[in-house]
């Protein structure tokens, strides 16, 4: 039996100079842990409200209970008025509440998810990108919901629907596609400044403000414009907004938002797996 | 039987050096960074965990590992893994690697123990098919009961340890590495696992390296054995040769200290 061995092609582990791992074997491993990282997700999703009385209906409730926050917020700012004009408002909130949930999230989980994987990361041999793609996943699954949960709403609120909201699925995968990218940014600065774990509510609070969710983009000042554009959420949620009042979005902003989320994400995964080989070592 | 140098290895480990720099403090943080900077060797100090290590490992055989703590034994395993990054040289590995190194990695306390069989071999590597596969033999061999559906957080560590290792025994293994993971699990379970090893050694060809302060659970086990010192390979041969050699330095009596303890 022992002679058989030789024509086997051997695993080889060698130092090799920081930098990037070869990239078709760490994809095809990558490739072949599909279904490890739709457990992994999964199991986070069921241990996470394991306790709870209702469970998992938190992913639902806790961001339509902060939409109902920011409503009460809005109204007292400046009186939303009655009728069509407050069932827009509600609309409005709910889903731009529904997709900065899931962008924040996302974002907080993917970051912290290879100081959190530190048991596996230390005794299993995988490629480390499972741990925050998870994250990403997890939050598609708490996301998904949420979107239901909206249309129900628009409908009884009488919002528009047309074809337009074809593009919707465009523009929430380019969202994840920057989410991630955020995520493959943040998780490697986590595990070598661990101060990163304590700014990031802070910088996630001041993209909320910056992000047009409790405002429509409608409502935004011309002369602020110029600023808020810059920030990497604004093109995808103008266009959200647009697709959501049932017009096709503009080009323009779905280029912008690509942009941003492909930028984020080569960014990332270039980071991510200059670093990979190092998280052992630094957990 | 064919001498070492005849038989194909398993495990190739050439000239392999592996350091890191430890922290002194226990994260790092900005401030300790930007203060660092003035002052590097305060920051991190050099730990060389293996220096220059070889040795391979013939398919289909046990192998030891032994030494004091901190002699780089859990570094070499990790390595061999592919889970640190060796600093120099090179390890080969024909064949895939399940690492023991700590109990019920990928576990997920508030799941069953059956959920957490299949979430244990996805975590080792294997489909989702070869882990329904086998499911009943890892349920079989754990012997658990109707615990198995109960939450893991309700098991006591014993009960942990003797699902996680019979996940690590069923699911294929080809090469095993084994860190002091049977010390879970009563006298009996500890005997039923060192029996597993065997068998999987002569019926599935598997090769298993284990690291173990249990030195007559090597010897009985294993026909090679390493002993590493400090990062350096202090002595290799045949298990019985190294283990006396090491339990006459060391001045260890054959007790029951070094018996079935940490196997």
């Amino acid at each position: 039996m022992a002679a058989t061995q030789p024509y086997r092609i051997p695993t080889v582990y060698e130092s090799t100079a920081s930098g990037l791992p070869a990239l078709r074997p760490y994809f095809a491993e990558l490739r072949s842990r599909r279904r490890f990282i739709w457990h992994l997700a999964r199991t986070d999703l069921k241990a996470e409200h394991y306790d709870s009385a209702i469970g998992q209906l938190w992913v639902i409730l806790d961001p339509l209970l902060l939409a109902a926050v920011y409503f009460l917020l809005r109204t007292v700012v400046k009186p939303v008025g009655t009728g069509a004009n407050r069932n827009a408002i509600i609309a409005h909130l709910l889903w731009a509440v529904f997709v900065f949930t899931f962008v924040s999230n996302t974002m907080m989980a993917g970051a912290r998810s290879l100081l959190n994987g530190r048991g596996l990361i230390l005794n299993a041999s995988f490629p480390r990108i499972v741990l925050p793609l998870t994250s990403v996943v997890k939050g598609i699954f708490d996301f998904l919901p949420t979107m239901f949960i909206y249309f129900v709403f628009a409908f009884a609120l009488g919002q528009p629907f047309g074809s337009a909201l074809l593009m919707l699925p465009v523009i929430l995968v380019i969202i994840t596609i920057m989410t991630l990218g955020l995520c493959l940014l943040f998780a490697p600065a986590m595990v070598f400044f661990r101060d990163t774990v304590g700014f990031l509510p802070y910088i996630t609070r001041i993209w909320l403000y910056v992000t047009p969710v409790l405002y429509t983009v409608r409502e935004i000042p011309k002369s602020l414009v110029p600023y808020l554009r810059w920030n990497p959420l604004y093109p995808s949620y103008a266009a959200l907004e647009q697709v959501f009042r049932a017009h096709w979005p503009s080009p323009a902003y779905l280029v912008a938002a690509s942009a941003w989320a492909f930028g984020f994400f080569f960014v990332g995964i270039i980071a991510f797996l200059a670093r990979e080989r190092d998280f052992a070592v630094r957990l | 039987m064919l001498s070492d140098s005849e038989r194909a290895p398993a495990v190739y480990v050439d000239d392999v050096w592996v350091s890191f720099r430890v922290t002194r403090e226990k994260n790092q943080t900005l401030k300790g960074t930007i203060a660092g900077l003035r002052d590097r060797s305060k920051r991190a100090m050099l730990i060389e965990a293996l220096r220059g290590v070889s040795f391979q490992v013939p398919a289909g055989s046990v192998y030891g590992v032994i030494g004091r703590n901190g002699a780089g034994k859990s570094t070499l395993l990790r390595t061999i893994a592919g889970i640190l990054p060796p600093t120099a040289g090179r390890v080969a590995v024909w064949g895939r690697v399940t690492p023991l190194l700590s109990l019920g990695v990928g576990f997920n306390r508030e799941l069953t123990g059956r959920e957490n069989i299949l979430l244990g071999g996805l975590t080792a590597g294997l489909t989702a098919a070869e882990v329904y596969d086998r499911f009943d033999a890892v349920e079989q061999f754990a012997g658990l009961g109707d615990a198995i559906d109960f939450p893991m957080r309700t098991y006591s560590s014993g009960m942990f340890g003797r699902l996680a290792f019979s996940v690590a025994a069923h699911l294929q293994p080809e090469i095993m590495l084994i860190d002091e993971a049977l010390a879970a699990g009563d006298a009996a379970f500890k005997q039923k696992s060192m029996e597993k090893i065997a068998e999987l050694c002569e019926q599935e060809h598997c090769t298993v390296l284990i690291v173990s302060h249990g030195l007559e659970v090597v010897k009985a086990l294993a026909e090679g054995c390493v002993w590493l010192d400090r990062g350096l390979v202090r002595m290799e041969g045949t298990a019985d040769d190294v283990v006396s050699a090491y339990m006459d330095e060391e001045h260890i009596e054959a007790t029951s200290a070094t018996a079935l303890e940490d196997v």
